[in-house]
């Protein structure tokens, strides 16, 4: 067995320059070393900002200026790959070295089929012409498992799925036969059901055709189930190394430590999530009292808080001359009941209905057919105003994306008391006051209020969401996907976070996710949902461990596992 | 693609009834057609003839179909000052028009696609730079001050190129063209030139800006890692897409040229349909300027129609539209 | 309430920020405020009250640069056919310029943006009709509108304006609906009606000012629209009144004695018209540039 290693990166170390002058650097890569074996899976793992997409670029001199390698050592076969021409870079790549994206459908040129873009590698890196191109093309597809390959040389990406588009940007990867693949997310951008088949494909090729993969990822699961060694990095800088199992279940470093904990179970169900929290050092009292003052009218009677009885949600497309009415049904007949305190979960993959039924409780969109009853009302039939805009207010929203979610415009104070100005609760000098006790309650700094949205995080603008939900002191709170958008750490803080004010303040949550792991640490219930239709509705612990309906069972096939800890 | 098309040509088709729907209630509602087509040696009965005659007696729809079913058989009226079939008058001096405007939207083409997409590959190297300040300039420089310099040193200055009239034509199919003789072109270069500068202007920062995003698409930088060459991605890649904003500017852009052909035929005296417009104006010629306000008018929405049809050929994205 | 002074602040941030390294753009911004200052300034700073027809003296006409007046006085920049000082007809024919282009940009903006606002709102049949009629527009050249409105209805400084308006307010509202709707896709906006927040407050409060950013962009692009059209209606004869010269009318008087050597009076007005249309165009491309998305995310990775 050839011991020299396929490559070998020493001390690499890549900066942006944060001034026009050049004196001020971020350094994206700090000093990182990794070496890859003929054959081998190895993978990067990281958050954001962790550098792993900057090392795949750096290899193939694809870093976008302004960024700058400044030093290390790149050798590919003992040959060194820093200060490459571009033409001799052109000759390595797709050649010797592959590379495949995250996201398949921008990856992929609009406007040429996709005939054009495999034979167009066919002919630049090997010496195919013609008719033979074209043959070889359609094997490449039919090794990368894309069904009737020759009728999709004439399609368009647009045309495709996600998961076949994917698909035939492997077959790009491996037309030369290249020693080494470097693949930059190749599944996230996939729903969860085809990521796993995906997955395979990749493995099936490298295995195969005897490709090393550099597998870039912030997914743990994926690491878990396919690399045999993997590298931690975080902010560009190297944490630790070794092979999976070891990283994943007896990490060494803290960082890393915090990251595995951060990594929802589907196993079993955890009270929090194990990190290393940082104290609050922030004053919350006034915060908490406020919240605790809330009104408990109808409480202590067993009625369900909110019921959903038969909800159908029917889009229509109105007919116009070309076409006839179309209508889409998104949610059909579904029924279930929330208790007071209960965590209930609503999971499903993309187009389930789950987030439409959420919008129609809150009011966002039309009922077609049947009813939401919340405290005991129905509120189509409240008419008093001041009744209906206390039933309205009572039921508040954590939303998706953090970077949508706030008015840009407006400071994070005013971002959260804004409507309570507005229905006159309160006094315009007690918002300001209200605004600040209630960060400091979701974790951030009172002083941060008068900030604007753009100069916090992804995992804080979240944090002042949830502040902006609590303003109106509601009983009940929909969780849209409020963490998919996050960095797993970040998730597992927010999370635990939903939690404690879940318990403090007596909150009621319905919880929607696409993520079962997730699903399976926050809800006590759970309903499983596919094409408008719930399937499934019983105690997480059912769900997870006996499940009855064959989709329930699909779904939990399909998620990659991690066996968490060593600990546990 | 197919229902694509027909969509288009429907909404071509509400556009086209809804101008002329316009103009005529412009003209006969709004105006006094009566005053508009009589002029000033017209007697009140010989206004009175004309009333009848218009159809004005009669009730508002049948005066729009007898107008419409008027100008779909080419009757426009006649022309006051040359006492001729308005319809003659502008078919007469469309070739001249055509002529300069093809010339110039060739020459703009030609030289400003190129210019702005090397500009935006190579955007911050002089060469672009400069080339970017030009065209700026250009750009910033109304048309008939272009006319005016262009004059003054080509014609009075260099003594090089006439500064105005068509010169002498050939004929071929019937029609008179200037280009078919030396003389002809080069009384057409000044103004063609004229009318090619905006043209380039616009095309270089078109072009620039539209390669600009392209480059920064992923599947630039893929096409870059499956090791194709510089070169071809810009021939394949690039091309292709830059296509489709230029396609469509470029027709909808024809307008422009029709327009500003008013100015620079009025400059150099070059017969064509924008001095005749110009004239009819001063000279109160109305006829002429409804006629000249409908046929264009016609000629957009066509030309509309057109740039979306070309843009699904462009475009499969559009042309899989459902 | 409004803080003035952290407004204060914030804008001369973010004018640093535009502008700063790139000379050119700061030598037009430069420029327009001297052409505003002019303009403003001019009945005062003028040598001569060129409408003033008491002032002017017909054995003054057409004297070259440098030359004495009747009066007494220079004339620096030579006189028209009619004894007119060059130097003053310029001051207030920008001023005259710059007064149509900018009441016709304001209000065209004003206009295009509330229609605009209103079509994404509103949708159904509200929104078809504004989108037709900005169709409409569109497909019709600016000048060739204008034109042919000043041939039918006349001609006159508030007819120019009119013709103008027209011309401005429909690229505004088409990016105005656009940039909204992009906008009414965002949660901060759910999150605003689930708390029952009135529609007219998500409107002013929410959707306005963060979809008006481009639109605010396109304005100086329209401004040096708005100069050349109105030189060009002008030198065309279907402009500003003989009496009162605009730039464009000033350059059309003096074409007639140009082929005869007396080329100062088309030639000063020709290059202030084209400094001021130029000053502006370079703001306006960097201004553009600035907010161009893809430039932006390339600084912030």
């Amino acid at each position: 067995m050839n011991n020299t290693p396929l490559l070998k990166i020493n001390n690499l170390t890549v900066t942006y320059p944060l001034n026009s002058e050049g004196s001020d650097v971020l350094k994206a890569l700090d000093n990182i070393s990794l070496k890859v074996n003929s054959g081998q899976i190895i993978g990067i793992v990281g958050e954001s900002g962790a550098g792993k997409s900057t090392i795949g670029k750096a290899i193939l001199g694809l870093l976008d200026p302004p960024a700058k390698l400044v030093s290390g050592e790149i050798r590919f076969l003992g040959n060194s790959l820093v200060g490459l021409s571009e033409a001799q870079f052109e000759s390595l790549r797709g050649n010797q070295i592959g590379y495949i994206y995250q996201n398949p459908m921008t990856a992929l040129n609009p406007v040429l089929t996709i005939g054009e873009q495999v034979i167009e590698a066919i002919e630049a890196n090997t010496d195919m012409r013609g008719k033979n191109a074209q043959e070889y093309a359609i094997q490449l597809l039919e090794r990368a498992d894309v069904s009737f390959a020759e009728d999709r040389l004439q399609k368009y990406p647009h045309q495709l799925s996600g998961g076949l588009c994917q698909r035939i940007v492997f077959a790009i990867a491996i037309a030369a036969k290249p020693k080494l693949i470097i693949a930059d997310e190749p599944t996230t951008a996939l729903d969860v059901t085809v990521q796993q088949s995906v997955l395979q494909t990749l493995i099936k090729l490298s295995q195969q055709e005897q490709i090393a993969i550099i597998l870039i990822t912030h997914d743990i699961g994926v690491i878990a189930e396919t690399c045999d060694y993997v590298y931690v990095l975080r902010y560009g800088k190297h944490v630790e190394q070794d092979a999976t199992n070891k990283v994943l279940q007896r990490p060494t470093q803290d960082y890393t430590r915090s990251l595995m904990a951060s990594v929802p179970l589907i196993e079993k169900r955890l009270h929090r999530f194990a990190l290393n929290e940082e104290d609050n050092l922030e004053d919350t009292s006034t915060g908490l009292h406020y919240l605790q003052e809330k009104q408990t009218t109808q409480d202590s009677t067993n009625e369900p808080l909110l019921e959903v009885r038969n909800l159908s949600k029917i889009f229509i497309t109105p007919s116009s001359l070309l076409k006839a009415k179309q209508s889409f049904t998104a949610v059909k007949g579904v029924n279930f009941t929330v208790q007071r305190g209960e965590t209930v979960g609503i999971v499903g993959e993309s187009g389930s209905g789950k987030s439409t039924i959420g919008r129609m409780i809150l009011g966002l969109e039309d009922i077609t057919e049947g009813s939401v009853i919340y405290r005991g009302k129905d509120l189509k039939l409240i008419t008093d105003s001041t009744e209906r805009r206390a039933h309205c207010l009572s039921m508040q929203c954590i939303f998706q994306d953090p970077y949508s979610s706030l008015n840009p415009r407006m400071s994070a104070g005013e971002n959260i008391t804004y409507g309570l100005k507005i229905h006159n609760l309160i006094d315009n000098n007690k918002a300001e006051s209200l605004a600040q006790d209630l960060m400091s309650l979701v974790g951030l700094k009172r002083e941060d209020a008068d900030k604007l949205p753009h100069a916090f995080s992804g995992g804080e603008r979240q944090r002042i969401g949830i502040a902006r939900s609590l303003a109106y002191r509601p009983d009940f709170i929909f969780c849209d996907e409020p963490t998919s958008a996050l960095d797993v750490s970040v998730q597992a803080n927010l999370l635990n976070l939903l939690k404690d004010l879940q318990e403090q303040f007596s909150l009621t949550l319905l919880f929607v996710s696409h993520d079962l792991a997730v699903i399976r640490q926050m809800c006590d219930r759970v309903i499983v949902m596919k094409d408008g239709e719930a399937l499934e509705n019983d105690s997480n612990d059912n769900i997870f461990e006996q499940p009855k309906h064959a989709y329930t069972r699909s779904l939990l096939d399909a998620m990659p596992k991690f066996q968490g800890l060593a600990q546990y | 693609m197919i229902k694509y098309i027909l969509k288009r040509l429907w909404h071509s088709g509400i556009l086209a009834i809804v101008m002329s729907l316009i103009v005529f209630f412009g003209l006969y509602v709004v105006g006094d057609p009566v005053e508009m087509l009589s002029d000033d040696e017209f007697t009140e009965q010989d206004k009175i003839d004309l009333a009848i005659e218009l159809g004005l007696d009669k009730p508002l729809f049948e005066q729009y179909f007898t107008y419409a079913g008027g100008m779909l058989q080419g009757d426009f009226g006649i022309s006051f000052v040359h006492n001729r079939p308005v319809l003659d008058l502008i078919l007469e001096r469309l070739p001249a028009t055509i002529e300069i405007s093809l010339l110039a939207m060739i020459i703009g083409l030609a030289i400003g696609i190129p210019l702005g997409i090397f500009s935006g590959i190579k955007n911050n190297s002089r060469a672009s730079k400069i080339i970017s300040f030009f065209t700026t300039v250009g750009y910033s420089t109304p048309n008939f001050w272009q006319a005016i310099i262009l004059i003054m040193v080509f014609a009075v200055f260099l003594q090089w190129l006439p500064a105005s009239g068509r010169g002498l034509t050939n004929s071929m199919f019937g029609i008179e063209w200037a280009w078919l003789s030396l003389n002809g072109l080069q009384h057409m270069a000044l103004p063609a030139i004229n009318l090619a500068i905006y043209k380039i202007c616009m095309q270089q920062r078109l072009a620039k800006s539209g390669t600009q995003e392209i480059l920064y698409q992923e599947y630039m930088t893929f096409a870059r890692a499956k090791g194709i060459t510089k070169n071809r991605i810009i021939r394949r890649h690039l091309l292709r897409n830059i296509l489709i904003p230029i396609v469509t500017i470029t027709g909808l852009e024809i307008g422009g040229l029709i327009a500003f052909s008013t100015v620079t035929e009025t400059i150099f005296s070059w017969p064509g349909i924008g001095k005749l417009l110009l004239d009819s104006i001063h000279m109160i010629d109305r006829p002429v300027v409804v006629a000249y306000l409908i046929l264009i008018t016609m000629m957009f929405v066509f030309i509309n129609f057109v740039v979306d049809v070309m843009y699904a050929f462009l475009d499969p994205r559009i042309r899989h539209q459902k | 309430m409004i803080d003035y002074n952290k407004k204060l602040a914030t804008l001369k941030l973010q004018t640093k920020s535009i502008f700063s390294g790139h000379p050119i753009a700061i030598a037009g911004l430069i420029g327009f405020v001297i052409f505003v200052l002019i303009a403003l300034l001019a009945p005062w700073i003028a040598p001569q009250n060129p409408y003033d027809l008491m002032v002017l003296d017909i054995m003054d006409g057409l004297l070259p640069p440098l030359s004495k007046l009747g009066n007494g006085t220079t004339s620096w920049l030579g006189t028209d056919a009619v004894g007119r000082d060059i130097l003053s007809a310029v001051m207030y024919g920008l001023r005259l310029s710059l007064f149509v282009a900018f009441v016709a940009t304001t209000v065209g903006f004003l206009i295009g943006v509330f229609l605009g606002l209103l079509a994404a709102v509103k949708g159904g049949w509200v929104e078809s009709v504004i989108m037709r009629a900005v169709d409409l527009k569109v497909s019709f050249p600016g000048i060739l509108l204008a034109l042919m409105m000043l041939a039918i209805f006349g001609t006159g400084v508030d007819k120019i304006i009119y013709a103008l308006i027209i011309g401005v307010w429909a690229s505004k509202a088409r990016l105005t609906r656009s940039s909204a709707l992009s906008e009414m896709q965002k949660e901060y906006i759910d999150a605003a009606r689930i708390s029952a927040i009135p529609n007219w407050r998500i409107m002013l409060k929410f959707l306005l000012p963060n979809s008006i950013a481009p639109v605010l962009v396109m304005v100086p692009m329209s401004l040096s629209g708005c100069i050349g059209a109105e030189a060009t209606l002008s030198f065309l004869g279907v402009g500003v009144p003989i009496t009162e010269p605009s730039l464009g009318l000033l350059i059309a008087n003096g074409n007639d004695y140009l082929l005869s050597g007396k080329w100062w009076i088309s030639l000063f007005p020709g290059v202030v018209l084209v400094s001021l249309v130029l000053c502006i165009n370079v703001v306006a491309d960097r201004i553009r540039e600035h907010n161009n998305p893809f430039l932006k995310s390339m600084n912030m990775q």
